[in-house]
């Protein structure tokens, strides 16, 4: 695979999180890209690639978006790919620059959460979800996920306590970063055993709570980067693959086992070099399975690793190995906002790597593993998708 | 009162949450009615396709394996083994939500023996992993088709046994709300 070279990724934004929003995608996406251009000191006329992902957007589809926002573009992407939206759409914008099919490809992904607009988005997720698993107690993906769950703390006798070593730490993560809509609370170990059953294993603060959202960056040239005194990353090594599997009974590992040694292998960097992970943490147990397809420990032996590792971004915890881990609290703590979830790893990444992260900055932070995950398709997340990003000398 | 008012009484009273009756989900895609159709008759109708044999579910336009478009339905081998189970105290439809405050609702996913992986419903609480059960059709509140899992030395040859179970589990009666509109 070709490296990615010379291209970069700027100008992080997330902004507009809520828990219910009178404001439909299109609001998001088109003030995720008012803030973008605004910071990087652009106009609309700079950007000629766009790439949006977004579930709420209804008939619309990103074309419409430029003529609602005023742009023209040459390249024009629409990733609706959930939880790996942000990855994928950094990759073919990356190769759009490369190859000179666009200069400055603004990549957005937003999402409204008008009132009961998650009941409606479960109910017609999939072909599949409709006919075979949302009838089936009408659970939306905790009814999949519960199962998911279930089997793997049998098969590999994962607990409750190790779950919550996930979700505390990043609670810790979110407590120092202002953008978290459950930021302002503190979660104990008694809190989370004792929060209410949703689904057999899972209890409340297991799993994510929808929100409104807007998530985006900017991919350009090094060199236009630096012209724009711009804090930028590169991208070592990216892959995705999506399916893998297909012939596990219960998903308890995903697509990255397929690439993620070719990754490493690109980007010269081995697990134990990276400063920081970000995974897709729509229910803790996925991150237990990233942590393991991505080598940071073997198939089975999350339960143990997160029970040694120290996940906080500043090392504060008693872990003596330190693996600083969805360092803005993930979904878990921040909300999933749609599509924008899927962005979630990769701005918080950009403002690691580039020293913007406020509160809850990694000392040091030059190199990072962003992970995504996504589409439950009917009983299994069939997306996934990863990247190895380092920080730009300036 | 005038229209504005009405519009928003009547806005308040078709919430899910004050109907009188509520139903499990009756929405399904083309190939999901396609499905119910078939397996209105018989224990277990699944797609067969007439090129490669393969057995699929869920129910879609094409052959999973070959891409083949000739499928039927068939009667196939009800058996399979228990993957994964749970029991949901949280809900999204006010159908499962009223049945809910009575007791969790139980799903579990079943490997059938002839290939395919699906997600049904439970009746029997006491099954572990790895146990064999049989897994039938039937039609719910919503004249929509879903699937049961029972134990496996449960009689389900009849149509009267199995509408039994359905009458057990109430999937046949919709959840009523008193004083509802």
């Amino acid at each position: 695979m070709k490296d990615y070279n010379g291209v970069v990724l700027t100008t992080p934004i997330s902004m507009g999180y809520a828990r219910q929003s009178p404001h439909g995608a299109a609001w998001f996406v088109g003030s995720v890209l008012r803030e973008m251009i605004s910071a990087a000191g652009l106009t609309k006329k700079d950007i000629n690639g766009f790439s949006v992902s977004s579930f709420s957007l209804g008939i619309d589809s990103a074309v419409a978006l430029t003529q609602h926002f005023g742009l023209c573009v040459r390249w024009l992407e629409q990733a609706n790919v959930g939880g790996v939206s942000g990855i994928l759409a950094l990759r073919r914008a990356a190769r759009a620059v490369q190859c000179g099919d666009a200069d400055i490809v603004a990549c957005i992904g937003g999402d409204g959460a008008a009132h009961r607009s998650f009941e409606h988005t479960a109910a017609h997720f999939s072909n599949w979800s409709t006919d075979a698993a949302f009838p089936y107690g009408a659970a939306g993906p905790n009814g999949p996920f519960s199962l998911i769950t279930a089997h793997y703390m049998e098969r590999y006798q994962a607990q409750r306590e190790d779950f919550a070593r996930i979700c505390l730490d990043q609670r810790y993560n979110a407590n120092h970063f202002p953008g978290a809509l459950l930021g302002h609370k503190k979660l104990s170990l008694s809190d989370y055993l004792n929060a209410r059953p949703i689904a057999g294993p899972l209890h409340l603060f297991d799993c994510v709570m929808p929100c409104a959202g807007g998530e985006g960056f900017l991919v350009m040239s090094e060199e236009r980067a630096r012209q724009l005194k711009l804090p930028a990353v590169k991208i070592l090594a990216a892959d995705e693959c999506h399916n893998a599997h297909a012939d596990d009974p219960v998903q308890d590992r995903g697509g990255w086992t397929q690439y993620i040694e070719g990754l490493y292998n690109r980007a010269a960097v081995g697990p134990e070099d990276v400063d920081f992970l970000q995974t897709y943490d729509d229910y803790p147990v996925i991150s237990m399975l990233q942590m393991e397809d991505l080598g940071f420990c073997g198939k089975g032996e999350a339960p143990e690793f997160v029970g040694q590792t120290d996940m906080r971004f500043d090392g504060s915890g008693p872990g003596l190995n330190k693996l600083p881990h969805n360092t803005s609290g993930g979904q878990l703590s921040c909300g999933q906002a749609g599509a924008a979830a899927g962005f979630l790893g990769v701005t918080e990444s950009l403002r690691q790597l580039t020293g913007q992260s406020q509160q809850n900055q990694v000392s040091n932070a030059r190199l990072g593993l962003v992970s995504g995950y996504g589409m439950v398709n009917y009983d299994r997340g069939i997306c996934t998708a990863a990247a190895m990003l380092q920080g730009v000398d300036r | 009162m005038n229209i504005k008012d009405k519009m928003r009484k009547r806005l308040k009273l078709s919430r899910p949450s004050l109907r009188a009756r509520a139903r499990p989900p009756k929405h399904r895609s083309v190939c999901g009615s396609q499905f119910s159709a078939a397996n209105l008759p018989g224990i277990l109708q699944l797609q067969n396709c007439t090129d490669c044999g393969h057995v699929q579910y869920p129910p879609a336009e094409l052959c999973g394996a070959c891409l083949g478009s000739t499928l039927i339905y068939k009667e196939t081998a009800c058996t399979g083994t228990l993957l994964a189970q749970s029991q949901l105290h949280h809900s999204l439809w006010e159908y499962f939500k009223r049945r809910i405050k009575r007791a969790p609702w139980p799903i579990a996913s079943v490997q059938l023996d002839v290939g395919p992986v699906a997600i049904v419903h439970l009746t029997e609480l006491d099954l572990d992993t790895g146990d064999r059960v049989k897994v039938f059709s039937h039609s719910d509140a919503s004249r929509s088709v879903v699937l049961i899992a029972v134990p496996a030395a449960t009689d389900i040859t009849t149509p009267e046994l199995r509408q039994a179970v359905i009458v057990g589990i109430q999937l046949d009666k919709s959840a009523e709300r008193l004083k509802g509109v």
